[in-house]
């Protein structure tokens, strides 16, 4: 009986091995167990469009990077999780000292660049500064400004080796000290992927654009470097970090995202589209979209960047140093009638700067504050000494080109529209090429302009810091300035939620501008793609999350490709 | 000869100064600079230092100096853009993949508007005729980048024969040379109609047939050489136009040519690319035009360089 038994079992097992109802668990190149509906391994590539680039990594320069396509060979203290949730990723664990001041990163021992070097502090220390060297050039300077030192060394003031970040009792561990208590300030972590001492002291800044000299600690490996053309990312096979990735290669082939995006993922080339910024699809593009039950289903809206689009003003010139005139066309306006018959599927009416959805919204409570009414309008305007339009200048709107989609440029033209119906006041739409545009707004020289603005990290302080009055606008509310710089290095949260909800209460009342509506970003990716960030987060939306398919965000590495993909991919 | 040709030369190198200037002065008197203030203002001392490495810190007549006399060295500096390679070898790289795309594009809107241009002079008033004016007139009023979106969209996304853009095989050549074919094409057939037409009628095609020649032999031999005379003069400036390439196409079908550089490195305010690129403009319409007048008298006896 039990040699029977034996022998059954046996069979059993031969047959369960070979019959392909049991396949065995398939590992993919860096040893993570593909799901079970994955596709075979030579499917796993995951194909999308970017622009073209000069380099990829942050610390050489953030705006010529491939947009949000980057950072996979790198390591960051921290990463961010669908849920908008600091997750661990080159720091294990970090912690704050009693009086916020001193951060202490406890970096993760088995992470390895490619070389065979160990990451460490010295390669974080390096980067950071690197980057507060002015000779350096960096076009992020402005961003660590917490930092202790930061702003003096980016001024030339102090050496860059004076700037906060120093190195603990041994080579893993991270000290990061502040000028004031900054509790986000892990939050901006997520922007520190190093870059590799040893390997830019050898090989120059550069060392990431051909694969001979790149060095990875990241879960990819760059394969290739086609100038114009395309990028390759291979899976790295010795990557020590957490978020060992599915997919075997990513390929960023380069093309104007605007210009080929959806075309090329109509034609079945690209498996993703809309992750960024510049890939907003159009009014007809969505047309496209609504008409096809299949693309439709394949459409997913989420937060984006968390991106207000509003009309700024300069604030300390006429006419609209006049707060009167700023209600005037604060009433003027009616916003749910741009987003409903403009904006559509693309946005919400904002009724504050931050977007639901962001910490510290508070859309309720400032939804009543200016509400559409054309007679008080007019009625500020004639106070403010302007009656029926009489004697106000016309306007020049500017409306920042890479911004300027035919369906913020009809924005544009519906404001233009109302504000002579309602003050008979004219408005002239000028779509001002970039460049010109932001010099002229940051020397607050700008008199009336639509414009955006998208966060660098989810806390009130990056949104609400941008209108303090050294910021980019010609607006100054000294309570305002107060509070913002208060709350900002407050670690109560509470008190320092209230602080913010306050200063954005003052911004609102005092029409630093007009927000009109926050940016919902749709998002194509193909039902091959998979993945858990790809499922709906805790409030139950289905989407992209920001920072989207970049690497310091997790969901590039949830990403594979199940078996449907063979009924699309020849 | 010899001494039109030299005064000829000499004219170009004055105009290619003239231009590197204005382009110098006028790109220097644009708001923005080669850094980027998207979010927020740069501190100063970065601004300071981004200009002290590309030397705008020198007064502008000093900078131009040293632009010229780098650039008589063979230096044109580094692309902003492209840091790790120089102008010269970018443009090296990129400029004969556009070049490739216009010889493929001139050769063909020669050969088919020739063609057609002879079929629709003889067979003047009938049905083919008129179907071949109608083409050229599209062809003529349909810019080409409407042209590439509907390939795109009936090759690439409703047949998906062809790729919707990309570069390195040769099916690549296929949507962005359709696209751009059209206008030359139709340009040429309306020409060359014309120019047969108006021969056909001169007393030397009379007296032929009047001798009894064969008609295909009227045509071929003598009507066919005078008639293709003037097309040179078309030929000169196409070449210019399609060697520099077209940011619509080049953009849409993601062809990694001369012509997107126009566009980015304006926006890029990538000075050392700009001056580059419109010092490559000058020299290539000016030797094109020299070209076609040598060319045209050797072929036309009525013309004498004097």
């Amino acid at each position: 009986m039990f040699k029977k038994l034996v022998v059954l079992f046996t069979m059993f097992m031969i047959f369960a091995t070979l019959s392909p109802a049991f396949p065995a668990a398939v590992k993919n190149s860096a040893g993570r167990t593909l799901p079970p509906d994955a596709a075979p391994l030579e499917y796993q590539v995951l194909r999308i469009m970017s622009q073209s680039a000069t380099t990829l990594d942050w610390f050489i320069s953030v705006y010529k990077r491939t947009n949000d396509a980057n950072n996979y060979f790198g390591e960051p203290l921290v990463r961010l999780n669908k849920n908008f949730e600091l997750v661990p990723a080159a720091a294990k664990s970090w912690r704050v000292s009693k009086d916020g001041l001193t951060w202490t990163f406890i970096l993760d021992k088995n992470i390895y660049w490619t070389d065979g070097t160990p990451l460490t502090a010295e390669d974080f220390i390096f980067s950071f500064q690197l980057a507060a060297d002015p000779k350096h050039g960096w076009d992020f300077a402005w961003f660590y400004s917490p930092i202790k030192n930061w702003d003096k060394a980016v001024r030339g003031e102090v050496s860059p080796s004076e700037i906060g970040i120093k190195q603990g009792n041994d080579p893993y561990t991270l000290i990061i000290t502040t000028e004031y208590p900054a509790p986000y300030l892990p939050m901006m972590m997520l922007y520190s992927t190093p870059l590799s001492k040893k390997a830019y002291q050898k090989y120059g800044p550069y060392y990431n654009n051909d694969p001979k000299t790149s060095v990875s600690c990241g879960p990819y490996v760059l394969e290739e470097w086609t100038k114009d053309k395309q990028i390759v990312f291979r899976i790295n096979k010795n990557y020590g970090g957490r978020v060992k990735p599915y997919l075997e290669k990513i390929i960023v082939t380069f093309g104007d995202p605007g210009a080929s995006a959806f075309k090329s993922y109509l034609a079945g080339e690209i498996d993703i589209c809309g992750y960024s910024n510049s890939q907003i699809f159009t009014p007809a593009d969505l047309e496209v979209i609504e008409k096809d039950p299949e693309l439709s289903k394949q459409f997913h809206q989420g937060f984006g960047d968390f991106r207000t689009f509003y009309l700024g003003f300069d604030c300390y010139n006429p006419p609209f140093n006049n707060p009167k005139v700023r209600q005037a066309f604060a009433y003027a306006i009616d916003k749910e009638s741009i987003v409903n018959t403009i904006i559509r599927k693309q946005g919400i009416t904002a009724y504050g700067f931050l977007m639901p959805g962001f910490p510290g919204a508070n859309p309720d409570g400032l939804k009543n504050i200016y509400t559409y009414n054309p007679d008080t309008a007019k009625k500020l305007l004639a106070e403010a000494g302007y009656p029926n339009g009489k004697g106000f200048p016309s306007l020049d709107m500017w409306v920042r080109s890479d911004l300027a989609s035919p369906t913020v440029v009809a924005v544009a033209n519906a404001v233009g529209a109302m504000l002579k119906k309602n003050l008979g006041i004219d408005v002239k739409i000028t779509v001002k090429e970039t460049k010109t545009f932001m010099d002229t707004l940051n020397a607050h020289k700008l008199q009336f302009y639509l414009v955006s603005y998208g966060m660098d990290y989810l806390d009130q302080s990056n949104m609400l810091g941008i209108w303090a009055s050294t910021g980019r606008h010609a607006w100054k509310n000294d309570r305002f300035d107060k509070l913002v710089e208060e709350a900002s290095s407050l670690i109560d949260k509470k008190k320092r939620d209230e602080m913010f909800k306050e200063a954005e209460k003052i911004l609102v009342e005092d029409v630093g501008g007009i927000f009109l509506w926050h940016q919902t970003p749709g998002v194509l990716w193909k039902p091959y793609v998979k993945g858990r960030d790809l499922e709906p987060d805790k409030y139950g939306i289905t989407a992209l999350h920001w920072p989207g398919i970049e690497g310091v965000g997790t969901t590039v590495f949830s990403i594979y490709i199940s078996k449907d993909v063979l009924k699309y991919r020849k | 000869m010899l001494g039109y040709i030299l005064r000829r030369v000499l004219g170009l190198i004055i105009v290619i100064l003239l231009a590197s200037m204005i382009a110098f002065f006028l790109m220097h008197a644009v708001p923005g600079g080669p850094f980027d203030e998207l979010k927020m203002p740069l501190p100063e001392a970065v601004k300071k230092e981004i200009l002290k490495k590309y030397g705008f810190d020198k007064p502008i007549w000093e900078q131009y100096l040293n632009y010229i006399w780098n650039a008589l060295h063979g230096d044109f500096g580094v692309p902003f853009q492209s840091p790790t390679e120089t102008v010269l070898s970018l443009i090296a790289r990129v400029w004969p993949v556009t070049l490739q795309i216009g010889a493929v594009t001139i050769f063909l809107s020669f050969s088919i508007g020739i063609l057609l241009g002879i079929i629709s002079a003889l067979k003047q008033n009938t049905w083919l005729d008129y179907l071949i004016t109608t083409i050229a007139t599209l062809g003529t009023t349909v810019p080409n980048f409407v042209i590439a979106i509907w390939l795109i969209l009936f090759f690439s996304i409703t047949l998906r024969w062809l790729p919707t853009g990309g570069w390195g095989e040769p099916r690549h050549f296929i949507l962005p040379v359709m696209s751009y074919l059209l206008a030359p094409t139709a340009v040429i057939t309306r020409f060359v109609k014309v120019n047969f037409l108006e021969e056909l009628r001169k007393d030397y095609v009379r007296t032929a047939r009047a001798k009894g020649l064969p008609e295909k032999t009227v045509i071929f031999r003598h009507v066919f050489k005078n008639a293709l005379v003037p097309i040179i003069t078309m030929l000169g400036p196409m070449i210019p136009d399609l060697a520099t390439g077209s940011i619509f196409i080049e953009v849409t079908f993601r062809v990694p040519g001369l012509g997107k550089f126009f566009y980015t490195s304006a926006l890029n305010r990538d000075y050392p690319m700009i001056v580059a690129m419109i010092l490559l403009i000058a020299v290539l319409w000016g030797i094109t035009y020299l070209i076609t007048d040598i060319i045209y008298a050797y072929i036309d006896p009525r013309i004498v360089f004097t």
